[in-house]
Order: structure tokens, then C-alpha cells, then sequence
């Protein structure tokens, strides 16, 4: 083969990437070998999955080149980059719940140049390929009967279906258990084998330096370091994967804060998701941050205690009384506020005017008992929160999909702030938005808190929940790891909570 | 940006795009001007009069069907739900008076109504599903129980109701006062009432209504109650204009009542429409079939032009949302 010919298989060099005003990647260079597993660390928002989705073919690089085999390549989408044998496992799995395993595994080629299937033989294939994965799965069954375990495993086996030169793995083991992950590992060193390059992201430390030959580190956008692995330990691939100044954009809260919860939660247990054995406060003036990995479990907690998700167990206890929320509904009656991390979905109505976004959380104040809206009223209301938030907008009917990120979020969060909450949830409170305008809500959440409401912030972005937070629980698989106070903040003891590892002995 | 009218129509293409958001009215506008030219009759008050009747009854069930369609969901039972009320109507006015008759009527329509509701909201059927099952159901039991034939007025109260039907006040057709009181209720409450706040909210986006503390499956089915009780104020007003209530009444109204919402600018998706364009839309309808009417053009190439004005005032909206 002429591939020997070349050092690397991939050579992924001088990578830029803007969307919009946003630099998302800067001047990355990445470079596999063949038959090599290369780990790509880094945390949220690095930017490892851009990087991994310009390899593909699903975004475009604004400058650099990718060169495989030898040859520079520009798949301009992922068939494109599938024929080059670029073939990626994203996190979010991508099957069609309502085919069969088989009819899954071979998508890409159903229908192509053939009038009439052979869908015996398209079982028979898959079922093989399967069974050489070490997974006992029936290839004639549809995808949604499946486990999320298998049908993570049936998603690599789509990938590795085809003639694949480069396999890229998205955090692939998050639903696996030891045994599970084992299995995998002896597919990924069986692929290895055969000569494949394999891009392998992960937050957990530990497989990545079972399995890896080399690993990159990306923090913000630029690499920081690329080795072999057995060049590095894991503390000097979480110093690589750290390392910022936290800059002053945190203004200082001078909040004194209660004694006393305003709100507690014991043992709580999701019923439908990872969420188990959760417990823990807030008091009044507090800021609360929860920190911890996308898919440890943060948000569905928020969601769970706002009765948006089912619990099993557990008990709520709003100013020293026990409360159920079994829906949204009750959780807001005990002013309860949540403002979701989904701004676009979940946050804000965005062919609405920025009135009756905000209004529709606090008609109760702006009404008569048969819900006529003193619309006199209302306008003052919502003036006024324009006016403090520094909403930028010409006026109140501008609709809300016509702003930018930062204000739309004001606007999101505007709608809890009218009314007089006791507890609130922020989830990512500043996520794609400008630094104007996240100093902006640092100071809103300061204000909430000094009128000694229990705050509660999620976040990804580790300088803010550590700039902004009194207190940080960690949170890891679907429960709370740990809890940090004030003096302990760094982002190397969170980033040890949140993949499992004990803080380091001082 | 909100403009001054002024700023708006000087601004590069403004008239075009002030024309584009008015699309409803503008085409109104137009067509009032072509049949005034195009035939002598039209403007003769016998001739507006005829047509605000005929529109009555359906203008007043697609006032149910747009705040089904601003909740993102769709009622298919009204025009069968005319049938049904109207001969249940029909039969409670030849038992009892009039006020009872009305009240028991706009009752049942409510409960019919609420059936839809309930399955919508709380057993998250899809409406088209649901709405499809209740059209069935009532044109069905609209047969039954007037054993296949129309069921006629007989009491003193049933010659009262027809009386009123078929008279004016001030010139202008009673049935069409009604249907234009309900318009204006319609427009109070979508603008100055929670409830129409909350339907529009609901519409735009059913998760954030969710997630911000809104009972989201009491409004999407109370917004079926009322397109029931709707109906059965239709179903007494056509009833009481012919002395009878037949089970072939509202034949296809269902779908005549989605064209006026949607030529008014709402969108099926839910979130976006108001009240005023929806009478827009019903009167625009009404106008073609008038027009054509005097212009002598038989029924089947009616329907031609009614579909063809359906697609052009969706294009135009659809230009007007880029």
C-alpha cells in the first residue's frame, strides 16, 4: 500500500475556524498515525468537536489543511468524507429508531445501484459484523427496541462498516459499564490492528491512558500540547487541559448570606433519567454553582426539582416545608424559577415581542381576577425590566427572535425576575454570549441574591461558575461527586470531581 | 425595528412591504373594488346583506378554529358539529323555549368540544387524529337522532328564533351582529386576556410555556371546549335562518373555516394570528363566492378560484416572514 509512504495518516495542520464573530478554532494542528489511537482532550467548549466536524465534512475550515494519505482533502459533507473513509461516532447517536439494526448499519448503501434488495443477505452481513463486535444484538430487530448501550454499539458498527481509514469516537463510552468498555477496547485494538487511525474523545482520564499511543490537548480553540502518551501523566494533561487567568469580569457580591436553607433537597432519584441520590442546599443570598461534565447529569437535576422530568424518590423542602413538584406548574406556585439552558427551545418564545416574553410568567400581578391585562401596567413593568436588565431594543415589541444571544437571554431571564422568586435555577446563564453583556447578568444574579433568594447556577464554563459561585457541588454520573468552598476553587479540582478522581493531597 | 407609518412607506420598497404586511386587508380592499366595478348589484343592500348571512356561520366557527390553530393544533369536527347541534337544536326548540334551547345547545357543543379536549391535552392524541374521530362521531349521531331527515321548527319559540335570524337591526343582518360580537370578544381576549396570551404563548412554543410554569394542558383543551361551543352557536344561527336543522348542514365548513384562518395570516404552526384578520379572511372568501355568483360562474370553477386565492395570500406570507 501506498500508504506507508507517509509519516502520518492524518494531518490535520493550521486549523482555523469562526462562526460568526465567535473564533472557535485557532491555527489547531492534529496528526495521526496509521494504526494509531490518538486521544483528543479538552474541556467543554474547546473545541474538540468542531475540530472532529471539520474532518467529517459537516463545517467547513476557514483556513489550514487536512491531508490524508498524502493527499489534501476538503469533504465538503459527511457522504463526502465517508467516501474518503472518514467516519465519525458522534455522542448524539444518529440511528433511525424505527429500522431495523441491519437496515441501520448499511444506511449509506440501501438502494445503491440495485433495483432489488437482498435484505437476507443485509441481515446476515450485519449480523456477522456484530457478532465479530463481541455484542449480542439481533440485526433483525428495529433500533428502538434496543438499549442505549447497544445502540451505541450498533452506531460503531455502522462506522466501521465500511472501509474506514480514519474512525473518530465522541465520548463513546459514556452509557457503557466496565464490562462494556473492556468489549470495546478489544474492538478498538482489533481495528488498530488492521492498520485504522482512531480519534478518541473522552473525558475519563483513565481509558485514555489504557488505551491511547497519543494524545492532543485543545484548550479554547488552541492546541496546548500533543504527545505520546507515554511522555505525559495525568496531571500534566489536566494542567494542558486548564491553565487560564481568571480575568476580572466577576463583579463582587457583597451579599451576607442566611443561616438558615431557603431550600433543601434529600436523596432525590429521577425516574427516567441518570439522576440519583442528589442532596443538597441553598440559602438565602447564596450563589450556588453546580459544575460538571454536558451529560453528568446537571441539567436533568435542575429539570427534576422544577417538575419538568418524573422523580422516583426524594424529598423537596422549600423554607423548612416539604413540597412536591410534580410539574412545572407547582414548582412555579411555590416560586420556583428555572431558566433553562435551551434558551431557543425551551427559553424564550421567539416570534414574540419581548412584552409578552416576559409578561407571561407574572400575569397574576398585572390583572383582574378574570385575567383582563391592565395593559398600562404591564408596559411599566416591562419598561422598567428593559431598562434595568439593558435590554438593547428600540422598544417593547421588538420580537425576540430579532435579538442578539445575550439579550434574548436577558429577556429569558427577565421573565423569572418579574415575579418574586425564592429559589432560581440558571442553566449555563452566559452560553453564546458576548462579554458585555455576560458581566451584565453576573451583576443581575448578584442583585437576585442580595434579595436573599437561593440562586443556583449551572455551568460549563469553569472561570464563571468558579467567579460567580459562594459554593460548588461537582456533579459525575448522574449524582453530586463533591463539594468545593470558596478557598478550594480551581479548575483542576473541579475537572478531578467531575471525571471521578480525589482532589490531590496538598 | 418599529417605523413610523411615514418612515415605513418612504423607506426603499417600503410601500411594497407595508402592502405585503396588510396582505389581508389590501386583498380585501381589492376585491371589494373589483366586484363594485365588475357588477351593479353588488353594492345594493340586498346583496351585502346576502352576503354577511351566508358568511355568519362559518365566520363564527373559524373564530374556534383560530385559537385551536394559535394553540399549533387543528379542529376537523366543526363542520359535522354544526350538523349535530343544529338538529339538536332543532328538536330542544320544539320542547322547550328559547333561552333553555340556546343555553343546552351551546352546552352540549361545549361538551362535544371538551371530548376533543381531552384527548388532545391529556391522552396527547394528535388533534388531526382526534378532531377526525369526533367529525365522524358527529355527522353520525346528527343522522341518528334526526332519523336521516332534517327535523323542523314547530313551536312559537322556533318562529322567534327564525324571526331573528332573518331580520336586521340598522340595516345590518342580526346573525351577523352576533358573528361580529364574537370577533370582537375574540380580539379582546387574544389582546387584553391572559387566557389569549397564554394560547399564543402555548402556540409559539409549547416547552418554554411549559417551563415557565404555564398550564399548558388545561388551555389546549378548554381552546376545544370553546371551537365546541362555538359550533353550536353556528349550528343555531344556520338552523334558525332555514326553520330546520338537517344533518347535512356544515358539510365541508370544517375546511372552509382552516382556509379563512390561513388566509388571514395564521400559521398552522400555531403561535401567530389575530381575529380581525381571520373576519378578513372569512370576508374575502365570502366575496369570491358572492362575485362569482353574480358573475354567473357555476360552483366547479368557484372552487378553482378559492384554492388558487388560498395559495397566493400563503405566498404572499410567506414572503412577508423572510
Amino acid at each position: 500500500m501506498k500508504n506507508s509512504e507517509y509519516e502520518y495518516r492524518l494531518e490535520m495542520t493550521g486549523i482555523s475556524k469562526s462562526f460568526g464573530v465567535v473564533s472557535v478554532l485557532k491555527n489547531v494542528n492534529l496528526k495521526v498515525k496509521k494504526g494509531e489511537i490518538h486521544a483528543l482532550l479538552g474541556e467543554n467548549g474547546a473545541g474538540k468537536s468542531t475540530l472532529i466536524k471539520i474532518l467529517s465534512g459537516v463545517h467547513q475550515k476557514d483556513s489550514g489543511s487536512v491531508v490524508l494519505d498524502g493527499t489534501e482533502i476538503t469533504p465538503k459533507n459527511t457522504h463526502q468524507g465517508q467516501i474518503l473513509g472518514i467516519n465519525v461516532v458522534y455522542q448524539e447517536l444518529s440511528l433511525v429508531n424505527d429500522l431495523s439494526v441491519a437496515e441501520n448499519i448499511y444506511l449509506h448503501k440501501l438502494g445503491a445501484n440495485k433495483t432489488w434488495m437482498n435484505w437476507k443477505g443485509l441481515i446476515q452481513d450485519a449480523q456477522e459484523l456484530l457478532d465479530s463486535l463481541g455484542f449480542k444484538i439481533d440485526a433483525s430487530v428495529k433500533v428502538k427496541q434496543l438499549s442505549i448501550v447497544q445502540k451505541q454499539v450498533v452506531e460503531i458498527a455502522k462506522a466501521i462498516s465500511e472501509d474506514t481509514k480514519v474512525l473518530v469516537l465522541d465520548e463513546p463510552t459514556t452509557v457503557f459499564d466496565p464490562n462494556d468498555i473492556q468489549k470495546l477496547f478489544k474492538i478498538l485494538f482489533k481495528l488498530k490492528a488492521q492498520g485504522v487511525s482512531i480519534i478518541y474523545i473522552s473525558h475519563h482520564l483513565d481509558e485514555v491512558f489504557t488505551i491511547a499511543d497519543a494524545v492532543t490537548v485543545l484548550r479554547d480553540g488552541v492546541d496546548t500540547g500533543s504527545m505520546p502518551i507515554a511522555e505525559t501523566d495525568k496531571d500534566g494533561v489536566i494542567r494542558l487541559m486548564i491553565g487560564r487567568e481568571l480575568k476580572d469580569l466577576y463583579p463582587k457580591r457583597d451579599v451576607k448570606i442566611g443561616d438558615v436553607p431557603v431550600f433543601e433537597v434529600k436523596n432525590l432519584t429521577a425516574k427516567d433519567t441518570m439522576v440519583h441520590n442528589v442532596s443538597f442546599n441553598v440559602k438565602p443570598g447564596e450563589v450556588l454553582g453546580i459544575a460538571g461534565l454536558g451529560g453528568s447529569g446537571r441539567t436533568e437535576t435542575a429539570k427534576l426539582i422544577f417538575g419538568a422530568d418524573k422523580k422516583k424518590s426524594g424529598t423537596l423542602i422549600l423554607e423548612g416545608e416539604e413540597i412536591k413538584t410534580n410539574s412545572p406548574v407547582d414548582a412555579a406556585g411555590y416560586q420556583i424559577g428555572f431558566v433553562s439552558e435551551d434558551r431557543k427551545e425551551e427559553g424564550v418564545f421567539l416570534p414574540l415581542s419581548i412584552r409578552r416574553n416576559i409578561s407571561v410568567t407574572s400575569f397574576d400581578s398585572i390583572s383582574s381576577k378574570l385575567g383582563f391585562i391592565n395593559i398600562e401596567h404591564e408596559y411599566k413593568k416591562v419598561l422598567n425590566l428593559i431598562e434595568k436588565l439593558n435590554i438593547k431594543t428600540p422598544n417593547s415589541e421588538v420580537d425576540v427572535k430579532n435579538l442578539s444571544g445575550g439579550n434574548q437571554q436577558k429577556v429569558a431571564l427577565a421573565k423569572w425576575l418579574s415575579i418574586d422568586s425564592k429559589v432560581i435555577f440558571i442553566d449555563e446563564p452566559t452560553r453564546g454570549v458576548d462579554v458585555g453583556a455576560k458581566i451584565e447578568i453576573y451583576n443581575l444574579i448578584n442583585e437576585v441574591a442580595k434579595k436573599g433568594v437561593g440562586v443556583v447556577v449551572i455551568s460549563s464554563d469553569m472561570p464563571e461558575i468558579m467567579g460567580i459561585s459562594d459554593r460548588i457541588l461537582v456533579m459525575h454520573e448522574g449524582t453530586l461527586y463533591g463539594e468545593l468552598k470558596k478557598e478550594q476553587f480551581s479548575e483542576e479540582n473541579i475537572l478531578r470531581y467531575s471525571i471521578g478522581e480525589p482532589l490531590k493531597a496538598i | 425595528m418599529a417605523l413610523t407609518l411615514k418612515q415605513q412607506l418612504s423607506s426603499p420598497g417600503g410601500i411594497l412591504k407595508f402592502l405585503v404586511k396588510y396582505n389581508t386587508i389590501f386583498i380585501f380592499i381589492l376585491l371589494v373594488i373589483f366586484s363594485a366595478l365588475i357588477s351593479d348589484v353588488f353594492f345594493t343592500s340586498v346583496n351585502l346583506s346576502n352576503l354577511l348571512k351566508q358568511v355568519s356561520g362559518i365566520g363564527i366557527i373559524s373564530i374556534g378554529m383560530l385559537i385551536v390553530i394559535l394553540t399549533g393544533g387543528i379542529d376537523l369536527s366543526v363542520g359535522s358539529m354544526v350538523a349535530l347541534l343544529a338538529v339538536t337544536f332543532a328538536i330542544l326548540i320544539n320542547i322547550f323555549i328559547a333561552p333553555v334551547a340556546i343555553l343546552l345547545t351551546i352546552a352540549i357543543g361545549f361538551g362535544l368540544g371538551s371530548i376533543s379536549g381531552y384527548l388532545v391535552a391529556y391522552q396527547k392524541m394528535a388533534p388531526f387524529v382526534a378532531t377526525l374521530a369526533l367529525m365522524t362521531i358527529a355527522r353520525g349521531m346528527g343522522f341518528i337522532y334526526s332519523k336521516g331527515s332534517p327535523v323542523t321548527f314547530t313551536t312559537v319559540g322556533g318562529q322567534f328564533m327564525s324571526d331573528f335570524a332573518n331580520n336586521s337591526t340598522l340595516g345590518i343582518p342580526n346573525i351577523a351582529i352576533v358573528f361580529f360580537l364574537i370577533v370582537i370578544m375574540a380580539m379582546v381576549m387574544l389582546r387584553y386576556n391572559v387566557f389569549g396570551r397564554l394560547i399564543i404563548a402555548i402556540g409559539s412554543n409549547e416547552e418554554a410555556s411549559r417551563l415557565s410554569g404555564i398550564k399548558v394542558n388545561k388551555y389546549k383543551f378548554l381552546v376545544y371546549a370553546i371551537s365546541g361551543a362555538l359550533a353550536a352557536t353556528a349550528a343555531i344561527i344556520v338552523a334558525s335562518r332555514t326553520n330546520l336543522g338537517s344533518p347535512n348542514m356544515g358539510m365541508a365548513w370544517e375546511l372552509d373555516a382552516i382556509a379563512a384562518v390561513v388566509i388571514g395570516g395564521a400559521s398552522l404552526n400555531g403561535g401567530r394570528g389575530t381575529a380581525i384578520n381571520t373576519l378578513m379572511g372569512v370576508l374575502i372568501l365570502g366575496l369570491i363566492g358572492n362575485i362569482l355568483n353574480l358573475l354567473n360562474v357555476p360552483s366547479y370553477p368557484q372552487q378553482v378560484v378559492k384554492g388558487a386565492i388560498i395559495i397566493f395570500a400563503v405566498l404572499l406570507q410567506r414572503f412577508e416572514s423572510k
